[in-house]
């Protein structure tokens, strides 16, 4: 496989729940009441529980390593977090080919809200294999 | 003037490395996590997903009086660095330290940033991932 530049990889779409924030606090081993107490999530200003940001993180990881599959080794991944999400709401995780070079290529990734708002944005870069 | 205490005495930390933590990477955990992610993928059975680092070892010291700073906390980003795959079984060593400090005031108000690195281990000695994470007080 060889990546194109501009080329947009398959999309994936996650339907986060409170259910699902619940156990990821219990697997990362994050226990910050604002991704499962509502009363706590609003006492500090939030509309009412998020997503854990490392969460978004995993949903762009598993875009990016869906689409390389066993072609090529996942070597940077980099996220930054600019708005929140809720549970309830479809998260669209894409990403978009930005440099090709020999075997090394860089992508643009970005995760959106239900509203297309982009709430996480980043970019990894991958070594492709012979 | 309280909070300038608070952001001085996080600013003496500044590249002083925490106490390490050593983890072994057990496949039950590994399944936890794929399925808390929601990512079926096979592969997560025996080797870790892109993110996993975090759950074996803390992101971030626990800077307990960073939380004397403003009324939350907000995760503003991640950075991984791979060197090599983790699998089951293997032992890593995360060894953190703050790599910044400092106060930025936007639109609103003024937010403390701490940067941390983390710097993961196996058990041959080798360098598998780094993390730099970048930790919100509002």
């Amino acid at each position: 496989m060889t990546p194109k530049l501009g080329e947009e990889i398959p999309e994936l779409v996650k339907h986060p729940t409170t259910r699902q924030l619940v156990q990821y606090a219990g697997a990362q081993g994050d226990f910050y009441e604002i991704h499962y107490d509502q009363d706590f999530a609003r006492s500090v200003g939030l509309p009412g529980v998020i997503l854990h940001g490392l969460l978004k993180a995993a949903f762009l990881g598993q875009l990016v390593t869906d689409w390389l599959g066993d072609k090529g080794t996942l070597k940077t991944f980099e996220v930054s977090y600019r708005g929140i999400d809720q549970p309830g709401r479809p998260y669209r995780c894409r990403g978009r080919v930005t440099k090709v070079d020999g075997d090394q290529a860089e992508l643009e990734i970005w995760g959106e809200d239900s509203d297309g708002n982009k709430t996480t944005v980043g970019s990894a870069t991958v070594s492709m294999k012979e | 003037m309280a909070t300038a205490t608070v952001v001085d005495r996080l600013r003496a930390r500044i590249g002083k490395a925490a106490p390490p933590v050593a983890a072994t990477v057990e496949a039950g955990h590994l399944k936890r996590f794929a399925e808390a992610i929601g990512d079926p993928n096979p592969r997560w059975l025996s080797e870790a997903p892109p993110t996993f680092l975090v759950a074996i070892a803390p992101t971030s010291i626990h800077l307990a009086e960073a939380e004397e700073y403003g009324k939350g906390w907000l995760n503003g980003g991640n950075r991984f660095e791979y060197i090599e795959p983790v699998r089951v079984g293997d032992r890593i060593t995360a060894t953190g330290k703050v790599a910044d400090v400092y106060e930025k005031t936007g639109s609103s108000g003024t937010l403390l940033f701490i940067i941390f690195e983390t710097e993961y281990v196996n058990q041959h000695g080798r360098p598998v991932a780094r993390l730099r994470g970048t930790a919100i007080r509002r």
